[in-house]
């Protein structure tokens, strides 16, 4: 998802992603992130829980008013 | 010039040599042999105001519209890089999942886990994000070819962003 992230900020699209795997997401330099300690396959929260998951997204959304790169953001979120 | 991926030929000969030579000798896969792709300089642009901009939602869960839309080859060791666009506002229970490489369990309980398409729409509701796309993009996240990704995954979806003219992306992985 990094890469796709920078792809479309190359070609003029302001893009965020977030991630529960920080680690290897950073390597690839992504404009603007947040990180997690989520589960695979839950990245946005825990099921059942949309407050959780509004959180992660509002959290995320919001670095795209930012001028990228940014360093990534890690949320208190597991 | 910044680019998507800004050591390909690095990587290849280590894929090549590494991960894909025990897949291609032994017919299994061997993840300490891969090389996680790294770039080296980062990648710039100015922000946005979401709440005058169109959203593109994008997913590498291998969400798929089942029975129009055929699945993703999740049984392919060496990885699909199509993608499929999906109505922004189609129901989540008629949303299939095709990629066998993490739990179902959470996407099956709640969709939204990976898939916020109602939080969306409230948050465009609410006027915090301006519009979404028409449709979503998805694809199927297992993808060990790093400059197939490159050539194939993502001209495809910069395509569909600039037809559905947007000019902001939440990427949201499995």
């Amino acid at each position: 998802m990094g890469l796709l992230s920078r792809a479309l900020e190359l070609a003029g699209i302001a893009s965020v992603v977030t991630s529960w795997l920080g680690s290897v997401t950073r390597l690839t330099k992504p404009p603007r992130a947040t990180f997690t300690r989520l589960q695979r396959g839950a990245t946005l929260g825990q099921p059942g829980d949309g407050a959780q998951q509004l959180r992660v997204l509002r959290a995320t959304l919001a670095l795209l008013e930012q001028d990228a790169p940014l360093a990534p953001i890690t949320l208190d979120e597991e | 010039m910044p680019e998507i991926f800004d050591n390909p030929a690095e990587w290849q000969a280590q894929y090549e040599s590494g991960w894909l030579a025990h897949y291609q000798e032994h017919g299994a896969i061997d993840w300490s042999l891969y090389p996680r792709p790294r770039n080296r300089e980062a990648v710039g642009g100015p922000g946005i105001s979401l709440a005058e901009s169109r959203l593109l939602f994008v997913t590498s869960a291998g969400a798929y519209l089942p029975p129009s839309q055929e699945k993703f080859d999740d049984e392919d060791d060496l990885g699909d890089y199509g993608i499929r666009t999906i109505p922004s506002d189609a129901p989540l229970a008629d949303i299939a999942y095709a990629h066998t490489h993490y739990p179902h369990d959470a996407v099956n309980a709640d969709p939204q886990v990976l898939l916020p398409l109602r939080h969306l729409e409230a948050l465009r509701d609410e006027g915090a994000i301006g519009d979404l796309a028409p449709e979503f993009v998805s694809f199927m996240g297992y993808q060990p070819d790093v400059p197939r990704v490159v050539a194939e995954t993502a001209p495809q979806v910069v395509a569909y962003a600039k037809e559905a003219a947007v000019r902001a992306a939440l990427l949201v992985p499995a």
